[in-house]
């Protein structure tokens, strides 16, 4: 049998070594980006000619090769494999235009009405959308750009550009299930998503990005003001396997959401620590910024698809994770990042000194919370912001921030910062804690060393350093640390097998999202450490996918 | 007639010839005998309409109704309303962006864009564009808000298109002075007339000092 040989890139040297390989009696595949071979050697200026501007001796033996398969519009997508044994996946465009039926008429030239920026001629002049690539084949192709690039920055593409023509249109109702076709949280997501998509908005440098997060929430809240009934999507089949699903939070329920409109609904249980459904967006994110009536319709929507939701069932307490494991065929972690991380100063274990995660939790259920004098929050992130903001509104007299490096270099979201500020929470910068001063057991300040700037370090940001015999004590009756959570992985067994990451989160592949152990999967903050909520989302709709792909290639 | 076989391109001609207003009646929107006649012309009457304000025509002037034939007093009614509004106007090219006889060229421009195949495409393939059902070849569906966008920029693109063709065929010109005389940027002007070129509507003429001077090349246009 004759070897076969994978070329990528048709330009002068692909098509060399090509011909090389074919005439050593090799089967030969040519994968090449552009819809033509040849390279950059295709004459600019003419529609078709007669063959006088493209007459290399080895474009034409390229072409009447029977070894040969050219492969146009091709990227490769993956190549794995060892030395004599490879495997790739190549994606190949369509080109559009079918070139058995094509007679290069060229009327489709002189018709096309729509032009953009020729990349053959970098940019310098316009092209029509149908254009010949390939004056030697003659084969035509229609350009159609690839995905937009909010949607590309979406972590659970949201096919932004339909749903805000939607808008535009006045088609309320088919925006929003265009978004819930991926998003089972347009409400939640709507009010409190940082979105990147209007970072990367193209509109930002005519004006400003498009509005896309509130135009979320407008389609959302019109639903809800205008008492328009939701639509409950039915699969056409059902599976008869159990998947239980830890946590409702954003990433649990997006995957029972996907998993109900995969087949399985009725079958899915999702297991709850806390009193009350929502994870991170009901204990995380405070009520001014996501109005718990408002998030309790988002779950409702969910759980009208055939989603069980049992709360005050913590695993490693009232069931073991084992018999769950048991119990149901496939078992999602989406257990978030409940625990603050450690400030690493000293005496953080005085009386006084509190998890900004846990007051934020507290605040959230309406448990009790500390609410007298001073506080210090250590910090700079929105969580950081999320404990300032609620802070103030629980009763502290004031709230200092403490945070080492300068405003510029705060990872909170800026408008978040400027309300903040606004709302009188007094910050401090190139200020870094030291150690808790304790009087009699409890908390009664915080010792603080001022910083300064110096060179940047690996995360490209400047690094602060300590000025010398700068300490001093900043008084305070409560000192929240919000520098970061990580994941309460004590809910499985160490004999269960699993790994963990820095964040003491479950490591799992970043594709699929299955960790180590068959049939468990992770995904969310769990998987990925503390992170934005539609970037859970997203690694619950990727894990719902990669369930049922598990269950139905199990049988 | 139907009135959706009232061409965009009668309609500009209309206004070409001296016409001060053209208002369109057709039937009411789910009573057409062919099922969607009356659809198709308010398409066509939206795009004809912001065409020709594009060309710089007062858009009052050219409407679409709805009636039954059963209903005189409301024909009555329409007619004296529209009499009204273009009395009101005066003749074409007073209550108009563009006067006479500047705005006469310019429709005339907008009639051969309309008359031309290009808008006439799109046109015609925005109602299965747009509906949910059918999409183009590859199911894929556009918002209304898409076509629409797109209906805009080549309605820019076709008058540019359209009056550097038309100066063309007067005589042979460089693009400096055609970008001077058509008030479009130097490097726009450079860049549809590259596209022309390529596209075999014109060729060089020669070289008038630095600049090579385009013309004309057939009526038919093309490669055919």
């Amino acid at each position: 049998m004759a070897n076969k040989v994978l070329v990528l890139g048709a330009g002068a040297a692909g098509i060399q070594a090509a011909l090389a390989e074919a005439a050593a009696g090799n089967k030969v595949y040519v994968a090449e980006h552009f819809p033509s071979f040849g390279g950059e050697r295709i004459p600019q200026d003419k529609i078709i000619t007669d063959g006088d501007g493209f007459s290399s001796p080895d474009l034409a033996a390229f072409k009447s090769s029977d070894n040969i398969e050219f492969l146009r519009n091709a990227d490769i997508q993956k190549l794995v494999g060892d030395n004599g044994n490879y495997k790739a996946k190549i994606h190949c465009r369509t080109p559009r235009v079918d070139p058995e039926k094509c007679d290069e008429c060229g009327k489709c030239i002189t018709v096309c009405p729509i032009h953009m920026y020729d990349d053959y001629n970098e940019s310098l002049e316009w092209r029509t959308a149908v254009d010949f690539f390939d004056s030697g084949s003659g084969y035509y192709n229609i350009f159609k750009e690839d995905m937009p690039v909010c949607q590309r920055t979406c972590p659970i593409n949201l096919d932004i550009r339909t749903y805000v023509g939607y808008i535009a249109d006045k088609k309320y109702t088919e925006s929003l299930a265009t978004i819930r076709e991926r998003l089972p949280f347009p409400l939640s997501i709507g009010r409190v998503c940082p979105h990147p998509c209007e970072t990367e908005c193209n509109r930002q440098y005519k004006d400003e990005p498009i509005s896309i997060c509130f135009l979320k929430r407008y389609v959302a809240d019109y639903e809800i003001n205008k008492d328009i009934e939701p639509r409950i999507y039915t699969p056409e089949e059902n599976y008869p396997e159990k998947i239980a699903i830890l946590g409702a939070g954003p990433s649990g329920l997006t995957c029972a959401y996907h998993l109900a409109r995969l087949g399985y609904a009725n079958n899915i249980t999702v297991l709850e620590a806390l009193p009350e459904p929502g994870g991170m967006f009901r204990v995380g994110i405070p009520e001014y910024r996501l109005p718990k009536a408002i998030l309790a319709k988002d779950i409702e929507f969910i759980t009208k698809h055939g989603v069980e939701i049992k709360c005050n069932v913590r695993v490693g307490k009232d069931i073991s994770f084992d018999d769950i494991k048991k119990d149901y065929d496939a078992v999602l972690i989406a257990i978030g990042a409940h625990n603050g991380m450690s400030m690493r100063v000293g005496n953080e274990d005085a009386e006084g000194v509190f998890e900004g995660v846990k007051f934020l939790r507290d605040a959230g259920l309406g448990n009790e919370v500390p609410n007298k004098g001073v506080a210090i929050v250590v910090g700079g992130g929105n969580v950081a912001m999320d404990v300032c903001r609620t802070g103030l509104r629980v009763g502290f007299d004031e709230v200092n921030l403490v945070y080492r490096r300068t405003r510029k270099e705060l990872p909170a979201s800026p408008w978040e910062v400027d309300e903040a500020e606004h709302e009188g929470v007094k910050f401090n910068f190139l200020v870094a804690p030291q150690e808790v001063v304790v009087k009699d057991g409890k908390a009664v300040g915080m010792k603080c060393l001022k910083m300064e700037l110096g060179e940047p370090d690996a995360s490209g940001r400047r690094a602060p350093v300590p000025i010398e015999g700068s300490e001093f004590v900043m008084d305070a009756d409560t000192i929240f640390g919000a520098i970061g959570q990580v994941t309460d992985n004590t809910i499985v067994d160490k004999k269960a097998g699993f790994t963990f990451g820095r964040k003491l989160n479950f490591e799992v592949n970043p594709k699929t999202f299955e960790t180590n152990v068959e049939g468990v999967f992770a995904s969310g903050d769990a998987a990925t450490g503390a992170n934005i909520a539609i970037r859970a989302c997203a690694g619950g709709k990727t894990a719902a996918e990669s369930i049922h792909k598990y269950l139905r290639g199990k049988k | 007639m139907c009135t959706g076989r009232v061409d965009p391109a009668l309609v500009a001609d209309a206004f070409v010839h001296g016409a001060d207003g053209v208002l369109v009646i057709g039937c009411y929107f789910g009573d057409c005998h062919y099922m969607q006649g009356n659809f198709m012309a308010k398409h066509k009457l939206d795009m004809a309409r912001e065409m020709l304000e594009y060309a710089g025509m007062n858009p009052t002037r050219l409407q679409f109704r709805n009636l039954s034939s059963a209903e005189a007093a409301n024909f009555a009614k329409y007619n004296t309303e529209f009499v009204g509004q273009i009395k009101e106007l005066g003749p074409l090219g007073t209550g108009d962006k563009t006067g006479m006889p500047k705005l006469k060229e310019e429709l005339q421009i907008a009639h051969k864009s309309l008359a031309g195949p290009k808008l006439r495409w799109v046109v015609g393939k925005k109602p299965v564009f747009i509906d949910d059902a059918r999409g183009n070849k590859y199911g894929e569906v556009f918002t209304e808000h898409e076509i629409k966008r797109t209906l805009s920029g080549i309605i820019i693109d076709e008058m540019a298109t359209q009056s550097i063709l038309a100066a063309l065929e007067k005589k042979p010109t460089a693009v400096k002075d055609l970008a001077k005389e058509l008030e479009i940027t130097a490097p726009d002007t450079l860049k549809y007339v590259l596209a022309l070129k390529r596209r075999g509507f014109i060729e060089m003429d020669g070289v008038e000092g630095t600049s090579p001077v385009y013309k004309f090349k057939s009526a038919e246009g093309g490669r055919c």
